[in-house]
């Protein structure tokens, strides 16, 4: 995910140091007000090892290893402010002593994965973790989800960065001048690499880590998450599967009217007489199609049409909890009658 | 100081034919052990090069730095890849100048990146990518010619020789600046001086730090009978030995700052500034300059 130099145009990077530049500054003034003269050898500390949990490699179950950014848990246990300091230091090493990122690209590269990472991965945790008692799996969890999501939100910008080049920059003859790649092609790319394995990687990592800093350095876990219980002291009150369940459901219900926004019909799904015959070098709908096409003509609300054309979400939503209310007595039935099975089963071989 | 050779093999003390008896290598633990021992190796040796006489290490940092970024700028907006060949054989040039080993200097440089690039490039060459004037047709698709074009081998040429030549030009900037030179050169140059303390300082622990990941290993290893897994204990491993890592290092940064306050140290620094403009600094923004002025004049000549 390091852009190296020569990647990116230098107006790019001009913009990347234009925002990274001033939100450094601000995390500087924010992570001083916080630990006073502490700041230095925390960060000089920190730095150090977010360098090298970019170095661990983790072994993915397919047999390969990929290594983790580590943003995610520094955001985690320091803070995103923290996180960004220690972050940009650890990218400056690597530009400067291992050729690894660019030094004009640096910008870019703070601005993906010094900044937006650690923010986006603090918010996911804060959003799923909640206030969670320090030790509960919730945290573990939320870790995990947090490294996966801004490690892929991350690349997606990456991705971004790099696959605006070549419609920006090019010379006469169309010859893109720095990356080659459309963003068509950048985003799949970066996106796949990282939802599969990279992603996985630094959720890995960062939820293991949690579960560490639970199992042996709670002090640890505390100095990022003042107020918070250690352990659950009373019971709160739990939702029961039923009713999330339910909730859920309702929820999918009325979103259910968003198909109505979207432009085309799937794939396949077309009747005859909306098929574009000229796209598919076709003259007339194929026989065949033509003659099955109509052969189920007793569906009750054909197209989900049962609220007329005036008002077509209402026929979405009444379609929908009347397809959930069938879908869900079928189920309850062949549920009971697998029960019933079963039991005669048991019942014979006892 | 360097770390002698024999210290950083691999596979110490086995006989290197194998009729000993072969050890199950290629464990991502190995992995990072090797990687860590390279890096220590590369950084110290560096280290011992930025302190041999030569003609840029004699240069203020400061103007160094700002001679090489605007040569980065430079190399960043030529356009013809005849141009950029040849910034590229000026840094090894320079680097001859400067009392570099140029096998090593050249080694350095098409190690990671631009063979890395190589292979992100190469798809890139071909129409599916690029469309254009096929020039070399690898097979056909309905009727048209499909293979490397004219267009995508341009892009591909221009990217790997303009990162080629970036990575050169950083790589001699950090082979012939001491670290601690280089940070006080960008001190000099502006940078807060939170940010200078901090990078110098992590600088410093990167190495303790790193010796204790490599003792967590080691230490790992000698407990460790018959081959090492692969699996979910591994991984437990590795997150254990980060949140150790993260754990030790949290203790140590208070301890440091004790140490330091009690030292003194008030959230301020004193750099040394023993550092001045004379003829060298004067003739390298002139040699910066002209060359600049002749990649870009030159390139507007070309791509004409």
């Amino acid at each position: 995910m390091h852009i190296p130099d020569g990647y990116l145009s230098p107006q790019t990077c001009g913009v990347a140091f234009a925002i990274a530049v001033p939100t450094l500054a601000v995390a500087a003034r924010k992570v001083k007000r916080v630990v006073k003269t502490r700041h230095v050898p925390t960060l000089a500390l920190f730095s150090a090892v977010s360098f090298l949990v970019m170095m661990f490699n983790i072994p993915i179950p397919d047999g390969t290893t990929a290594h983790a950014v580590g943003g995610a848990v520094v955001a985690i246990v320091l803070g995103p402010w923290a996180a960004m300091i220690s972050v940009s230091v650890a990218l400056l090493f690597q530009a400067l002593l291992f050729g690894d990122g660019g030094v004009l690209a640096y910008g870019a590269n703070v601005l993906n994965i010094a900044i937006v990472m650690p923010v986006v991965a603090y918010g996911v945790y804060k959003l799923i973790s909640g206030r969670a008692e320090l030790t509960s799996a919730r945290r573990v969890v939320a870790a995990a989800v947090a490294g996966y999501v801004s490690l892929t939100t991350a690349a997606v910008l990456t991705g971004i960065e790099l696959g605006i080049q070549p419609d920006l920059f090019h010379d006469a003859s169309g010859t893109p001048l720095y990356s080659p790649y459309h963003l068509a092609q950048t985003i799949p790319a970066m996106l796949l690499a990282h939802l599969l394995v990279a992603g996985v990687a630094e959720a890995a990592l960062t939820a293991g880590v949690i579960l560490y800093l639970q199992r042996a350095n709670l002090p640890l876990l505390q100095v990022n998450h003042p107020g918070i219980d250690v352990e659950a002291t009373t019971e709160r009150r739990r939702f029961r599967p039923i009713v999330v369940a339910g909730i859920a459901v309702g929820i999918m219900t009325l979103l259910t009217p968003l198909g109505l926004l979207a432009p085309g019909g799937a794939f396949g799904e077309d009747a005859p007489e909306d098929l574009n015959l000229g796209s598919l070098g076709l003259s007339a709908v194929p026989e065949g199609l033509n003659r099955y096409a109509g052969f189920w003509q007793h569906a009750i609300f054909s197209g989900y049409k049962l609220g007329g054309e005036t008002h077509p979400w209402v026929g979405y939503v009444l379609s929908a909890v009347i397809g959930i209310v069938v879908v869900g007595v079928v189920v309850f039935l062949i549920g009971k009658a697998v029960e019933a099975f079963s039991r005669r089963d048991t019942l014979e071989k006892v | 100081m360097t770390t002698p050779a024999w210290l950083l093999e691999r596979e110490a003390g086995l006989c290197p034919c194998g009729c000993i008896g072969k050890r199950r290598k290629g464990s991502f633990v190995e992995k990072t052990l090797n990687g860590s021992a390279g890096l220590l190796r590369q950084v110290m040796f560096s280290d011992d090069l930025a302190h041999r006489p030569g003609l840029l290490q004699r240069i203020d940092p400061r103007a160094k730095v700002i001679g090489f970024l605007a040569l980065l700028v430079a190399v960043s907006f030529v356009h013809s890849p005849w141009m950029l060949l040849a910034c590229y054989l000026a840094t090894l040039v320079l680097a001859g100048i400067s009392g570099l080993p140029v096998v090593f200097f050249i080694k350095r440089v098409w190690l990671f990146i631009p063979i890395f690039t190589g292979i992100v490039v190469l798809p890139a060459t071909l129409s599916l990518v690029t469309p254009g004037e096929v020039v070399l047709t690898l097979w056909h698709w309905n009727g048209h010619a499909q293979g490397f074009t004219a267009q995508g081998l341009r892009a591909a040429a221009l990217l790997i020789l303009r990162v080629a030549g970036s990575v050169s030009l950083v790589v001699l900037l950090t082979l012939t600046t001491p670290w601690a030179r280089l940070l006080a050169g960008l001190r000099g140059l502006g940078v807060p001086k939170m940010f200078i303390l901090v990078i110098g300082m992590a600088y410093r622990y990167l190495f303790h730090l790193l010796t204790s990941v490599m003792d967590m290993y080691e230490a790992r290893k000698a407990r460790t009978i018959g081959k090492q897994a692969h699996d979910r204990t591994a991984r437990r491993f590795v997150a254990a030995t980060a949140g150790a890592l993260i754990g030790k290092s949290h203790y140590l940064a208070e301890e440091v700052h004790q140490a330091m306050t009690a030292r003194g140290f008030r959230g301020d620094s004193k750099v040394l500034k023993s550092f001045r403009f004379g003829t060298v600094e004067v003739a390298w923004f002139a040699g910066v300059a002209v060359a600049a002025a002749l990649a870009l004049g030159g390139d507007s000549l070309l791509v004409r």
